[in-house]
């Protein structure tokens, strides 16, 4: 038996070593606090589940991985996913934001009012974008100026928003039928893949970027991880705080134009299940509701594991509500298993 | 060097009056205070003399009430740290700022990315973090998150941020408080070697040892105000106590000794892969028994085995005579008579709750099956007298109270079960003289009442002064015991042995 105790996770015993400065730390023998591959695994759990969900549709379901397929996969979650990406952000600050399914009504709304009142796509994309910063800017004033809880006051604009966009429309869809031009967003295609697909990759990658490796990423953990110390050490924490809301309401008012594009109509009574959709997304993805931890790639993840249900549901003519139950279950289901892995490896 | 006050350059600090009040009574009270440039400054006092409170105006964490706050010349805004910040201001807080899910090296930068274009520059700053290492001469995983961290380990993250934040004037409150002999030493290397740059810096502590070696001048604070401040040539140890309590205090070694009972409890061979190492450990009623060693020994890690938190730690427990399956969860160590007193009061104690709230967290008292809030308070104020706390206090929220204070409600709290064993992990880890002296009095009494005490201090005089005997740690072994009982003791010997030094630890 060694006699030498190993650094674990925890107490690394220090080895005092007399010869002062010059001494080298045995840092670059880190063989004992470098991850192992039980830490891999757990770090890439949802990764697998993913692999083995992908091999059962397969199999249930020999169309699965046509392109097509994939393609109408995509297309019909990349509201869902960009609305993803902008929760993984207030998630991860510590936040939570329950108005983006008013917020991406309204962008749908806006969009096709505007489209058909002035003519020109270009203006009403540039009014519905406005209208989610609008909204993003006062979640985020609520949030980390008046320090009302996210939940409270996202569930308060969430209400107004919706109204809103109920007013502007008069209750009824903005039918848009004698501008092609406005089905273009969802419908045109670069190199054979359609705009929705590229936007959805796009806006995944530049988020994982600005997250990763970006000043700006790395604070936004600092202020869900611990928000005292990030304020004690110098950051702007409510604007980096009020920041991420202003992300959720962009993202959610072009995930709605995207959507509107597609269906050719913008209604205010869309988007009920939007906000607890993404959430779904984020916490699949094993990104932790108390903040400070996740990652984009992560939203990916939940993304296509909940999207690949989905579509294997459909295929095998399971009924709404019976998809529902499931669906619930397995968002259940997948983080307490997550959790009891981490657990485990920490106790 | 002390800088001779040349009256171009303005002070590093200057406060004016500088008042802060909580719940209208004032914790600090038109304080004057002029730091010199390019000096070291202790601040020194008891706690709960506004020390704390005074560094948090200066920093920005707390709004002035009153009075004038100014850095080179230069008044804050009040209450932003980012403002002192941008005048070079760098503060290393007592309470651990970490962000527990960031890897010591991320905490090390929090707040000061290298970046170029709002890119983080990762490999740099790793890079960086070795060197702060090699600087500590620690080896700190730069991957691990701090929340894996030991107090020990943060306080040094701690400590590396602030040095590395390249400041004007860095002030540390009680950076060596959590930090073992051989830590410290370096921590005042790098000090010095600040000051030589030209940093200016201002430290709170209650080591007066280690402020008479630092500083080149010191400022007591007693009862919210500045009592007096002064060169370093002025001072002595006994006048800084003096000064700080108005009386001297300074802990004895304990002459009475009462007769020991039986065996009480006997730990054999307790393992724990890489981290415990076939500790065996026996114990008598009435008898105190020190455990001394570096952070990071396996002290706190036998505790916690003992209290069934460790799931991967084995051995074999005998309580007074008769052995009892090994504890799996710390409610089956407390109904067998054995309580951990747990070394960090910040995790141990709900902050926002009274004494009496946290003594029966867990339990409660009941008569006829309803909660008794009169007899609850009754034996939290019985209990907490006894280890000298002012029971006045019993209903005020925990955090408002000093760390000694706060240290007497948790000792009362797990005195409260009525153990035979306390297991008593660093009982006077950063709280001042007075509220030592009393806690370890409070021990030997204990003892005297037939409990069985096993403490850890990283302060050997204070073990030395109440323990019967000694056990020194050393990676994750006992390597020497000693009776203390009978005077000499080697300081020196023990210390070896503690530094694993020795051929007994081979």
């Amino acid at each position: 038996m060694s006699t030498t105790p190993q650094g674990g996770t925890g107490t690394v015993p220090q080895t005092p070593t007399p010869s002062g400065p010059g001494a080298t730390p045995r840092m670059s023998d880190g063989a004992a606090t470098r991850p192992g591959i039980g830490q891999y695994a757990t770090r890439y759990s949802m990764v697998g589940v993913l692999v083995v969900l992908i091999i059962v549709a397969t199999i249930l379901y020999p169309g699965f991985l046509n392109p097509a397929n994939i393609g109408n996969i995509l297309t019909q979650n990349s509201a869902v996913g960009i609305i993803a990406i902008g929760m993984t952000f207030v998630i991860i600050s510590g936040g939570f934001d329950l108005s983006v399914g008013a917020t991406y009504a309204l962008g749908a709304v806006l969009f096709a009012g505007l489209t058909i009142q002035t003519g020109s796509i270009v203006v009403a994309g540039i009014g519905a974008i406005a209208a989610g910063v609008v909204v993003g800017l006062i979640n985020g004033v609520i949030v980390s100026r008046l320090n009302v809880n996210p939940f409270v006051a996202t569930l308060g604009t969430s209400s107004v928003v919706s109204g809103i966009a109920y007013i502007y429309s008069d209750s009824s869809p903005f039918i848009v039928n004698d501008d092609p031009q406005f089905q273009d967003l969802a419908l045109s295609t670069i190199a054979g893949v359609r705009l929705p697909i590229w936007i959805l990759v796009i806006a995944f990658i530049v988020a994982a970027l600005l997250l990763a490796r970006t000043t700006f990423g790395r604070n936004i953990y600092a202020v869900g991880g611990n928000y005292e110390a990030a304020w004690l050490s110098g950051l702007r924490v409510k604007g980096l705080n009020a920041s991420v809301y202003v992300l959720t309401g962009v993202l959610a008012a072009l995930a709605g134009m995207m959507d509107a594009s597609r269906l050719g109509v913008g209604q205010a009574d869309v988007g009920g299940s939007m906000a607890l959709d993404a959430i779904a997304i984020v916490v699949v993805g094993g990104t932790s509701l108390l903040g400070g931890e996740g990652a984009i790639w992560r939203s990916a993840v939940g993304l296509l594991i909940l999207a690949t249900l989905t579509n294997v549901f459909y295929s095998l003519n399971v009924s709404q509500h019976w998809q529902l139950i499931a669906k619930g279950c397995i968002v259940v289901a997948a983080v307490a298993v997550d959790a009891i892995i981490r657990h485990r490896k920490r106790g | 060097m002390a800088h001779p006050a040349d009256p171009s350059v303005p002070p590093a600090i200057q406060c004016v009056g500088a008042s802060k009040k909580f719940a209208g009574k004032y914790a600090v009270h038109g304080a004057d205070l002029v730091v010199e440039p390019g000096t070291i400054h202790a601040l020194v006092g008891e706690n709960g003399a506004g020390k704390s409170t005074l560094l948090g105006m200066i920093s920005g964490r707390l709004a002035a009430d009153e009075g004038v706050i100014r850095v080179f010349g230069d008044q804050l805004h009040s209450s932003s740290p980012r403002d002192a910040r941008r005048h070079g201001l760098v503060v290393v807080y007592q309470e651990l700022t970490m962000v527990p899910a960031f890897t010591a090296a991320q905490n090390v930068f929090l707040g000061q990315l290298d970046s170029r274009g709002g890119m983080t520059l990762d490999r740099a700053m790793r890079q960086r973090y070795l060197e702060l290492c090699r600087q500590f001469d620690v080896a700190i995983d730069p991957d691990v998150p701090a929340r894996d961290l030991s107090v020990s380990q943060q306080q040094i993250v701690e400590i590396m941020r602030g040095v590395q934040a390249d400041s004007r004037v860095l002030m540390l409150d009680e950076p060596s408080a959590a930090l073992a002999e051989h830590e410290r030493e370096i921590l005042y290397r790098i000090l010095d070697q600040l000051r030589a740059g030209g940093t200016t810096i201002v430290f709170v502590s209650h080591n007066l040892d280690e402020v008479l070696q630092l500083s080149d001048h010191i400022t007591v604070m007693r009862d919210s105000q500045v009592v007096v401040s002064a060169p370093r040539s002025e001072w002595t140890k006994q006048s800084i106590v003096q000064r700080m309590v108005g009386k001297a205090v300074v802990i004895e070694k304990r002459t009475e000794r009462h007769p020991l009972g039986e065996e009480s409890i006997a730990v054999r061979d307790v393992t724990w892969p890489g981290v415990l190492d076939g500790i065996s450990v026996t114990a008598r009623a009435g008898e105190i028994v020190g455990l001394w060693g570096l952070v990071g020994s396996g002290r706190t890690s036998f505790f916690r085995s003992l209290c069934g938190l460790e799931h991967r730690s084995r051995g074999e427990l005998t309580l007074a005579g008769r052995p009892v399956p090994w504890p799996r969860s710390m409610r089956t160590a407390v109904s067998s008579g054995v309580v951990m007193v747990p070394e960090s009061r910040r995790h141990a104690l709900v902050m926002g709750m009274d004494a009496v709230s946290n003594y029966w967290l867990g339990r409660r008292s009941r008569t006829r099956g309803l909660l008794s809030f009169r007899k609850e308070r009754g034996d939290v104020v019985r209990d907490s007298a006894f280890f000298g706390f002012n029971t006045k206090r019993v209903t005020e929220a925990v955090r408002t109270l000093s760390g000694g204070n706060q240290q007497k409600v948790l000792l009362a709290k797990w005195a409260g079960y009525r153990p035979k064993v306390f297991l008593i992990d660093e009982p006077t880890r950063g709280i001042d003289v007075g509220a030592k002296a009393e806690v370890l009095a409070s021990l030997v009494n204990l003892a005297r009442e037939g409990a069985t005490i096993i403490v850890t201090s990283s302060e050997l005089e204070e073990v030395l002064a109440i323990c019967d005997r000694l056990l020194v740690f050393s990676h994750g072994r006992v390597v020497h015991e000693l009776d203390t009982r009978d005077g000499d003791v080697s300081v020196e010997e023990i210390v070896r042995f503690g530094f694993g030094e020795s051929e007994a630890a081979a």
